[in-house]
């Protein structure tokens, strides 16, 4: 493929990450934190971001599963996702977040259940949409040309 | 249904019991009452009739007593005949001789005899018989002249003893004898022959004749008077009995019985009793007994047959019926009545008795039924009232939830529209909406979590004074667009002093909230006034005393006084929760309309709301209800003090009890830096307590240092007298000045008096000191406040102060005209310091920043709580003692807003300029006698360096280069940008996973490093795992107090607000996400503080 093409589809499909609210000026920064002492950081920070966001969602299902519902428990999961979505700028699931953790403060079991799943389906497109991106990136890479910032 | 049958069966029981109990001891006494009754009759009767047998009995003897004679009858004529021979025809001679003294001997000896006589059947015939008390004999002799025999009958007397005649014979026609029937019975009946005969006597008694023949030739007769018997009868005692006794052959002894008539019937004697209504024949031989009635009374008669001296005859004895045994039975019937008539009564009573106990009974059970229907009527209200406090609970729960719900989407809407579109504004309102909504929701949950019983006190530490101040200024905006102001009165100053206090936070800023938006809501014009103390201590200590008395005091205490026993109920709750506890007394004071006094109690109600004021006001009433609600649950109690006749506006003054924290006061200074620099320091240690002592020592304690004027210059009333108050309280001389037009003469006189005391100085030199600490002692005038628009201490001292601080809100006037007035006060000056606080509102800001000294400070309103105090502490007699700490305070208010005065220049270099001046500035104001005149060497100096400083590092791009920082973060992505992040500013990074690491960490660098800190800066994260944030920090600074360093930490969080990060004891916070410029900023604001 053209190397030029896929800089441009790169760049397309970042901006319209942006666009749509999937991703936020966090993002950015991270990318500004990425040099040439750190050439992965960003792929790195993301692929934490993933391990820790599916542990917790497993966490959160996990403990609205339970009979005796701990809502202090949920919240402070909540919490932490959040934090870490804010971290690298995911700004929808941080929202949502929000709403869950006001369910939450509401104890409210129904509302809780509906947001881990809005949550777990946001999750779910910014992940995949963040892999596509990583995946031009490391095609532009491969192809032996140079992401464009 | 049991206790229904058990209710119903007991006045049953009851009266079955009274029947019996009744009706039993009546039915023995009368069963027993009616046999004694009949043996009374029997015996009563047995002895009538034994009396009436006895009578009977006794007539007998009686009649038996009269013995016949004819025994001796016999003898004698046995004897008579034995002297006289047979043949030999009996002479008179042989009469006279043989028989009369044989007849008197036997008329003398025999008892009761009162006649005997021989009758010969010749003719002859001799007697002795009683006439009278006289014995009087009778004979018939023959004749001797004649040969017919011839009789002669002669009476003649005789002696009674001896029986010889004494008398004259008297002749007499003579008695015939012979012929009579008794003789001619006798003459051959050697056994006698008895019957009744008259006497021979001139009376013609009757008598008992006993007559014997002598073998035919004569006749003895004896006889014995029949009232000899008759005596004996009368002598008799018949219990009121008659007596009738006749012979058979029909002579009538005695008639005493009227009405009745003896008849002969075949040789038979009947008894015929003449009864009114009839006659009735009673035969004498049987023993019967008959009624007569003589007259009207009653009489028993009964017959018998008696031989009364050997003459058959019959006897009937009537004996008075009506007598004892007709009165016992008469008597016993009535009292048959009597009792019967008794027991009747009785029963009566009993049924009238049972019947109204019946009818109690059916009250009874009517009342019980009405309170049993009661009592679950009531039971079911409760449990209703209950289940509706739970529906309204989990209602609003999921109300709740549902708004957080609609409020989360809106933000995510809002995220999404476009800016300054119709459709972001209508977002907005909508937001707005929710928001009101889950307030006014959250204020019924309380209600009703409330009611349940279910809310609890969290306790948490937190900062009173901070807390206050925020309150306060919350609302002052919102009075401020009102016109009505909001002032914070720290009266005394002690909240201040506690710092720390443990309690629940949320709740007390809710209540504080209320009020106070009540408050602001209710007041048109005025102000509104928050006042706050400590509470006496010695309440407690009091307590502590008395609770040495016994239990009881507190229980009469009870008893006797409700309000008393209120209050020490407090005061036992206060003393039971914690020694540490202390009281702090609340007075939210308005100038609004105010509350009916009859209202007052019922402000306080749920749902209540005070008409007339809630007029065009919306609002669902709970807030009070729930104000007293939460006060209460703190061990308080709200109520409206009362206001001084002709104030406008209520007061309403509540307690609550909160406990200190003396950890975190004695902890590390360092970290309470901002707490603890809020506290006024006097120079002098005695002088942390600000009372009225406190300001005579300041002066005579430091004498050098002239003192400081203060003017203030502020249009509202209120806030103006307590600034004055609490600066005067600090013995600090304040004149004050209220309209813009006095402004001028008030600085004039101020200026006039410097003049002349630097004129005069040299003069005074020499006694000043001692002038000084005597003037001191004066007193100073209290209030400005009392008619003169200001007022100036001319005559308090002599000396004129050292420093001039003008506190003036440029509300009050043009900021022109008072720019002006003030810059001519300054050229008036000579050689004093001087020093403007420009009061400005937050709103508009009028203040041309161009035109103000750099000395000048600018504040935004509310003057009051922690600005109050800064501007305090700009003073050299506070500030000098500790003006480290508020050169530190004043310098984050003096950068922020040299923020936002500048935000709009595009020049960053004057940012640097200006701060580090500024930090020039503070760190030689203690040594500098004369800021102003060092002003503008420092500012020239200062221009140079920082900007060259800066220069270097920006240059590298790597501004915190050869800096160590420690980030303590347990998400190793967070964790890892953080990393990223602090590397690429040139810094070293260490890494922690959690708050333990890190305080280990800290303690081991501390304790390798010999000079200077194991880390430049912390980063922490707040919430963690193991350890928090919080924690970690607390722990660090006891760890860093042993070595005297203070490492800044910067609080990492995801929450907006930072204040339990300060609280904790870190230096600034950051929100995540982690950015490079926001880092930075803090850090310079660190430097800037330290080096400060």
């Amino acid at each position: 493929m053209d190397l030029v093409q896929l800089q441009r589809q790169l760049v397309d499909y970042r901006t319209s990450l942006y666009h749509e609210g999937f991703l936020d000026e966090q993002f950015t920064q991270l990318q500004e934190l990425q040099d040439e002492n750190n050439p992965d950081f960003v792929v790195e920070v993301v692929s934490l971001y993933f391990e820790d966001s599916e542990r917790l969602l497993n966490e959160l299902s996990k403990a609205l599963e339970q009979q005796i519902i701990d809502f202090k428990r949920i919240d402070a999961h909540v919490h932490q996702f959040k934090g870490s979505s804010s971290s690298i700028g995911a700004q929808r699931v941080q929202r949502l977040c929000i709403v869950f953790r006001n369910y939450c403060e509401a104890q409210n079991v129904e509302g809780c259940l509906k947001c881990l799943q809005q949550v777990k389906h946001e999750y779910s497109i910014v992940k995949t949409k963040l892999e596509s991106m990583f995946q031009l990136e490391r095609q532009i890479l491969n192809a032996g040309g140079s992401v464009p910032v | 249904m049991k206790l229904n049958l058990l209710i119903a069966s007991r006045p049953v029981a009851i009266l079955i019991f009274l029947a019996m109990l009744v009706l039993l001891p009546p039915s023995i006494v009368i069963t027993w009452w009616y046999k004694t009754g009949r043996i009374i009759g029997e015996n009563v009767d047995l002895n009538t009739q034994k009396l009436h047998s006895g009578c009977l009995s006794q007539v007998d003897t009686t009649a038996k007593s009269i013995t016949p004679l004819n025994s001796s009858a016999t003898n004698l004529a046995m004897l008579l005949s034995s002297s006289f021979n047979r043949t030999y025809e009996i002479s008179f001679d042989d009469v006279e001789t043989k028989v009369a003294p044989t007849l008197f001997l036997a008329f003398s000896t025999i008892p009761y005899l009162s006649q005997i006589s021989y009758v010969g059947s010749g003719g002859l015939f001799f007697s002795y018989y009683f006439d009278g008390n006289q014995t009087v004999s009778a004979y018939a002799n023959s004749s001797y002249s004649s040969n017919r025999k011839r009789y002669f009958w002669y009476k003649q007397p005789v002696d009674n003893h001896t029986g010889k005649f004494n008398g004259e014979a008297v002749r007499f026609r003579g008695f015939n004898a012979t012929n009579t029937s008794w003789f001619r019975a006798a003459l051959h009946n050697s056994r006698g022959y008895s019957s009744v005969e008259t006497m021979w006597n001139s009376g013609d008694d009757p008598l008992f004749l006993t007559s014997v023949g002598m073998l035919g030739t004569g006749v003895i007769s004896m006889g014995v008077p029949v009232k000899r018997l008759t005596d004996l009868f009368s002598g008799l005692d018949l219990h009121g009995g008659i007596l009738s006794l006749i012979t058979m052959d029909e002579k009538l002894l005695v008639d005493g019985i009227p009405n009745t008539k003896f008849i002969s019937a075949n040789s038979s004697i009947v008894l015929q009793l003449m009864n009114p209504n009839g006659a009735q024949n009673v035969s004498c031989t049987t023993p019967e007994s008959y009624i007569l009635h003589i007259g009207e009374e009653e009489y028993r008669v009964s017959c018998s047959a008696v031989e009364i001296s050997g003459v058959p005859s019959v006897y009937a004895l009537a004996s008075p019926q009506k007598g004892l045994a007709s009165l016992v039975h008469s008597k016993v019937n009535h009292s048959y009545i009597a009792l019967i008539a008794t027991i009747v009564f009785l029963v009566i009573v009993l049924v009238f008795f049972i019947s109204s106990m019946g009818k109690t009974a059916q009250w009874m059970m009517c009342l019980h039924d009405k309170l049993i229907k009661q009592m679950e009527a009531t039971q079911q209200a409760e449990r209703k009232s209950m289940n509706k406090s739970l529906a309204l609970v989990g209602a609003s729960h999921d109300i709740r939830a549902s708004l957080a719900g609609i409020n989360g989407f809106i933000d995510l809407c809002l995220a999404n529209a476009a800016p300054g579109s119709d459709f972001e504004s209508y977002l907005k309102q909508m937001s707005h909406c929710a928001q009101d909504l889950l307030g006014l929701l959250n204020s019924i949950l309380d209600t009703s979590k409330i009611e349940a019983g279910m809310m609890n006190l969290e306790e948490q530490e937190f900062n009173l004074a901070e807390l206050v101040e925020h309150v306060v200024d919350l609302y002052h905006p919102v009075g401020m667009i009102k016109g009505v102001d909001v002032v914070l009165d720290p009266c005394d100053g002690s909240i201040v002093k506690l710092i720390q206090v443990k309690g629940d936070r949320g709740k007390l800023m809710q209540i504080l909230s209320n009020v106070l938006s009540n408050a602001v809501k209710f007041t048109a014009e005025g102000h509104v006034c928050l006042r706050a103390w400590v509470g006496k201590p010695d309440f407690e200590t009091e307590i502590l005393a008395s609770s040495r008395h016994s239990f009881h005091n507190y229980l009469s205490c009870l008893v006797k006084d409700e309000n008393k026993a209120r209050g020490d109920m407090n005061a036992l709750r206060a003393v039971g929760q914690n020694h540490d506890s202390v009281e702090i007394v609340f007075e939210v004071d308005d100038t609004g309309k105010g509350i009916p006094k009859e209202k007052q109690k019922s402000v306080f109600e749920n749902y209540v709301q005070v008409k007339e004021t809630a007029a065009g006001q919306v609002g669902t009433g709970l807030g009070l209800g729930i104000v007293q609600s939460l006060v209460r649950l703190m061990g308080g109690e709200i109520g409206i003090a009362d206001k001084e006749i002709g104030e406008k506006g209520t007061c309403f003054r509540f307690n609550v009890f909160l406990k200190t924290c003396e950890i975190s006061s004695s902890g590390n200074l360092k970290g309470n830096k901002e707490a603890q620099g809020d506290a006024i320091r006097p120079p002098s240690p005695s002088l942390h307590v600000q009372t009225s002592s406190a300001r005579l020592t300041v002066r005579t304690l430091s004498p050098k240092s002239d003192g400081s004027q203060v003017v203030l210059f502020m249009q509202n009333n209120e806030r103006r007298r307590v600034s004055q108050k609490f600066m005067e309280g600090l013995g600090i001389s304040v004149s004050v000045v209220d309209q813009c037009n006095y402004l001028p003469s008030a600085l004039r006189k101020i200026q006039s008096k410097l003049n002349s005391y630097h004129h005069s100085s040299r003069r005074l030199d020499m006694s000043g000191r001692s002038d000084n600490s005597s003037s001191s002692s004066k007193e100073m005038p209290l209030s400005a406040m009392d008619g003169t628009d200001y007022k100036l201490p001319l005559n308090r001292r002599r000396d004129a102060p050292s420093f001039i601080l003008l506190v003036i809100d440029v509300n009050a006037g043009p900021f022109s005209e008072l720019w002006r007035i003030v810059a001519e006060f300054r050229r008036g000056l000579q050689s004093t310091c001087c020093k403007v606080v420009w009061l400005d509102k937050p709103t508009a800001r009028m203040i041309n920043p161009v035109r103000l000294d750099p000395g000048d400070e600018v504040l935004l309103q509310p003057f009051h709580g922690s600005r109050l105090r800064r501007v305090i502490k700009l003073l050299p007699e506070f500030g000098a003692a500790s003006s480290q700490g508020a050169s530190g305070n004043s310098e984050s208010s003096k950068h922020s807003y040299s923020k936002a005065r500048l935000r709009n220049s595009q020049h960053s270099g004057e940012i640097q300029e200006y701060v580090s001046s500024s930090d020039e500035r503070y760190s030689k104001k203690g040594s500098s006698s004369s800021p102003t005149l060092v002003r503008t060497h420092v500012r020239v100096a200062s221009k140079i360096s920082p900007i060259h400083q800066h220069g270097a590092e920006s240059s590298t791009g790597k501004p915190l280069f050869g800096k160590r920082i420690l980030i303590a973060e347990d998400s190793q992505m967070l964790s890892f940008i953080a990393t990223t992040t602090v590397r690429q500013l040139g810094a070293d990074v260490k890494n922690c996973v959690n708050g333990k690491e890190a305080v280990e960490l800290v303690c081991d660098g501390l304790k390798t490093q010999t000079n200077g800190l194991p880390y430049d800066y912390i980063l922490m994260d707040c919430e963690m795992s193991e350890m928090d944030g919080y924690e970690a920090t607390r722990l660090i600074r006891i760890e860093e107090e042993k070595y005297g360093v203070h490492i800044p930490i910067i609080a990492l969080t995801a929450h907006t607000s930072g204040e339990e990060a300060l609280e904790a004891g870190m230096d600034s916070h950051l929100v995540k996400p982690l950015k490079s410029e926001k880092l930075m900023e803090v850090i310079e604001n660190i430097k800037r503080h330290s080096s400060g």
